[in-house]
């Protein structure tokens, strides 16, 4: 256990701790966001009153959810100083400006409307409240989009150069739409609805699986089913895109993620790897299950690569990724979450075609919901393996061949870090499993279809004036 | 460019100096509140108390993660520093705001409530005492190498003179959470909360007596500030109206009024922020680093200005329509 007296390796793990454990969090702060704004939006064009009652029931899971989210939010930014200052200092410039950004404009104007979606109901006009709706959830994604750009610039940094161990940022805009930027933050925003839209989904087919206001689920069911044939197939093909970014610009990175230790050519074929078994001491794959040359069709739908794909020998250990494996699997778990969401979006839409999900039908639906329910959790998995593959296939840098991890730690005495980070575990923990029985709670208390549907009284009423009479005085052929 | 090296860290202490008091104002009422609860006696009390929170307490705390934000961006090496230094009062906070942020719901939701009471009053309290000692131990000053490194120890932070900040900070914010609930609650419990306003004034003001003499016996630096114009001036006449202020809050507790001892204790809250702010600046690690030093490169503090400085009027303004909207007593115990 020499690891417990090496105070990086402990920040580190605390800070891996802490981002796995938030990250569950926002998913659905900002995918479930948009969720709202579309049924709040159904029932003020409609007044149908089940759209009001799915806003109020799904609000409820998602402001359990909002307060951890905010709660382990903090620790995060936090440890940039606390485990992480001589990155601090090095970085400040663009990195923290970026973090300054997020909570100015996206987390205060979540933070500012939340209150009134949640308990302004009665007390502001519905289109005051539809307002604040669409601003909880407009700063929830805007906060996609900072952390997004701030993580992509640790991938791809840009704007500027290292100037006696401090990055001096000569190109503001430059640095913000680095070349992971863009791609990173539409996977990432479709990974938060698509997870969301899969929660809401699975949550409704339990529900109706069990035979509980089947009629009011299936609305709630379609909304992400059509929202799903959209968002699954973009996410796959963003995220095929993603990889081709990684292919250009972090070899390291493609190398680990495909557990790639010989270097193919340029102009030559490659197999792709489907499952192997990584071994870091021989610098080999133990065995390995090899789809021959489909590694130039995955990158650029062509049999030959036309830029060399580097195999992990190329650099010496100390400049590639350790953990290999972890890397390897996190990216094909979370490849093959996406493609399996697309499938069973593809078969619902299929039943939903064939007129299978009616109301009066969808009951008996009883494995398509099964499979729902089944994807609900996906979504957080495949994030989680997202960020493992982006993150720890990034190492050793902390700022791509820019900064190394190791000199990126503040000089901490190690039991410090250890205590801090087995509170961490411990609270974190407590908070999982709590989250997870009131979330159960709130599931199986259903939706209070009896609160009443606030009108629009309060609001002045038209003045409407009946329309004075007058008598056509054309005579009779001219009239019609 | 040399005026605009000096100008652009001045603007972001301000900046900076601004944040940390809304913060303190506005999450201080919080904390305060949460301190609070442990007298209560009851569970319909303490469901108010909460509920006087429920759509605001978010918000405020957020004037500490864009405080945070500000300061990494504007001033990074301080950032690193003051936070490496103050590991385990900032450890301890956030695991105290992390409780106090979660008791909300679970409590809501929760048959057993008395975990998620402790959870809120618990974690308010654990925050604001650990927020008492850093604010203490960067007064006092962090041990710094030439580079503006931290080189103290684990527990430089701990000794009786950021005890007496801590136990202060605490005794100001049961004041400001208490006139807070004055304004949100009637009856019973407004009554009760008179009377908690008043010892936290008076425990409030002998704190700070302590603090303002033991601060310039103790420390050089600040004694040699301080009896030079021009600080002199200001700091002969800054006691006299924290006297004043307080004498006012008193009488206007004791006219039973509602909303004056609020809008006094921000004054006092200002007041002392003030005094802080002149003495800790031009420093931003008191007397190892100044702003100066400590500070992003003109063109990022440009960049913040641009991306945040903006936008405060129009933070400002929906953070207010907020309290606007939820004006009013606070009767029923049920957040949510």
């Amino acid at each position: 256990m020499e690891f417990l007296s090496d105070s990086v390796v402990l920040s580190r793990m605390q800070f891996a701790l802490t981002a796995i454990f938030h990250i569950l969090w926002p998913v659905l702060t900002t995918g479930m966001g948009i969720y709202l704004v579309i049924v709040e939006g159904l029932w003020l064009k409609t007044r149908n009153p089940d759209y009001y009652h799915h806003a109020r029931f799904w609000s409820k899971l998602y402001v359990l959810n909002f307060g951890i989210g905010v709660a382990s939010g903090i620790p995060m930014e936090f440890q940039f100083g606390t485990n992480w200052a001589p990155f601090a200092e090095a970085t400040g410039d663009f990195f923290g400006s970026i973090l300054g950004f997020e909570a100015s404009m996206a987390f205060m104007l979540e933070a500012g409307f939340l209150g009134i979606m949640l308990f302004g109901w009665g007390r502001v006009h519905p289109i005051i409240h539809y307002i604040s709706t669409i601003m909880v959830a407009f700063g929830a994604n805007l906060s996609t989009v900072w952390i997004l750009i701030a993580n992509s610039w640790l991938q791809t940094p840009a704007g500027g150069q290292m100037v006696n161990g401090k990055f001096v940022v000569d190109d503001y805009f430059r640095a913000m739409l680095n070349p992971f930027a863009l791609n990173s933050i539409l996977h990432m925003f479709f990974a938060t609805l698509e997870t969301s839209l899969f929660v809401i989904g699975g949550i409704s087919a339990w529900y109706i699986l069990n035979h509980r206001h089947p009629a009011f689920f299936s609305k709630s069911l379609k909304i992400v089913l059509a929202a799903a044939i959209a968002v699954a197939p973009l996410q796959v093909y963003i995220g095929h895109l993603s990889a081709e970014q990684v292919y250009h610009y972090q070899p390291t990175k493609l190398a680990a993620m495909e557990a790639k230790w010989e270097t193919t050519p340029a102009g030559e074929t490659a197999p792709w790897s489907l499952l192997a078994l990584p071994n870091e001491s021989t610098q080999t794959n133990d065995w390995e299950i090899k789809i021959p040359n489909a590694l130039g069709y995955i990158l650029e739908f062509k049999p030959k690569l036309s830029e060399p794909v580097f195999g992990l020998k190329e650099w010496k250990p100390e400049d590639r990724p350790r953990m290999v494996g972890l890397i390897y699997y996190s990216f094909r778990i979370m490849s093959g979450i996406g493609i399996f969401l697309t499938l069973l979006m593809l078969f619902s839409l299929l039943q939903w075609l064939r007129g299978k999900l009616s109301a009066e039908n969808i009951a008996q639906q009883r494995w398509l919901m099964v499979a729902w329910i089944f994807a609900a959790p996906l979504g957080y998995i495949a994030v989680e393996c997202g960020w493992i593959v982006r993150c720890v296939g990034r190492q050793p840098w902390t700022l791509y061949k820019q900064i190394r991890t190791t000199d990126a730690a503040s000089h901490l005495p190690a039991t410090n870090v250890l205590t801090s980070l087995i509170s961490f575990a411990v609270v974190y923990t407590i908070l999982f499993i709590s989250a997870m029985y009131f979330g159960s709670r709130i599931i199986r208390q259903g939706p209070n279809l009896t609160l009443p549907v606030p009108g629009l009284d309060d609001q002045p009423a038209i003045e409407v004036q009946p329309a004075e009479h007058i008598p056509d005085a054309r005579p009779v052929e001219a009239q019609q | 460019m040399k005026a605009l090296e000096h100008f652009l860290p001045q603007v972001w202490f301000v900046i900076l100096a601004l944040f940390l008091f809304l913060y303190v104002m506005l999450d201080g009422f919080d904390l305060g509140v949460g301190i609070l609860s442990l007298t209560s006696s009851d569970d319909e009390r303490r469901g108010i108390l909460m509920t006087s929170l429920g759509n605001v307490w978010d918000a405020n705390e957020t004037w500490l993660v864009l405080m945070g934000g500000a300061l990494f961006g504007a001033f990074p090496l301080a950032y690193g520093t003051i936070l490496t230094a103050l590991y385990i009062p900032i450890i301890l906070m956030l695991f105290g705001l992390i409780f106090r942020a979660v008791a909300f719901e679970f409590r809501e939701h929760s048959n057993r409530k008395f975990i998620w009471n402790f959870a809120f009053a618990g974690g308010s309290f654990v925050a604001a005492l650990a927020q008492g000692f850093a604010l203490g131990a960067v007064i006092e000053g962090i041990k710094v190498d030439d580079a503006g490194h931290f080189i103290g120890g684990t527990w430089d932070w701990l000794d009786w003179r950021t005890a007496l900040v801590a136990l202060t900070l605490i005794q100001g914010y049961v004041l400001i959470g208490s006139t807070y609930l004055i304004m949100k609650t009637e009856g019973e419990l407004q009554t009760t909360h008179y009377r908690t306003a008043k010892i936290a004034a008076i425990t409030t003001l002998i704190g700070a007596i302590l603090i303002t003499i033991a601060t310039p016996v103790v420390y050089e630096t600040v004694r040699v500030k301080l009896f030079q114009p021009p600080l002199i001036y200001i700091f002969s006449v800054i006691p006299i109206l924290g006297v004043i202020l307080i004498g006012l809050l008193l009488r206007s507790l004791d006219l039973k009024e509602e909303r004056p001892p609020f809008v006094y204790t921000i004054l006092l809250f200002l007041l002392t922020f003030f005094g802080l702010g002149l003495i800790v600046f031009p420093y931003i690690i008191p007397n190892h680093i100044t702003i100066y030093q400590a500070a992003a490169s003109p063109s990022a503090l440009v960049f913040m200005i641009i991306f945040i400085g903006f936008l405060i009027p129009i933070m400002l303004f929906y953070n207010i329509y907020q309290y606007v909207v939820f004006r009013g007593k606070v009767s029923s115990g049920h957040y949510g």
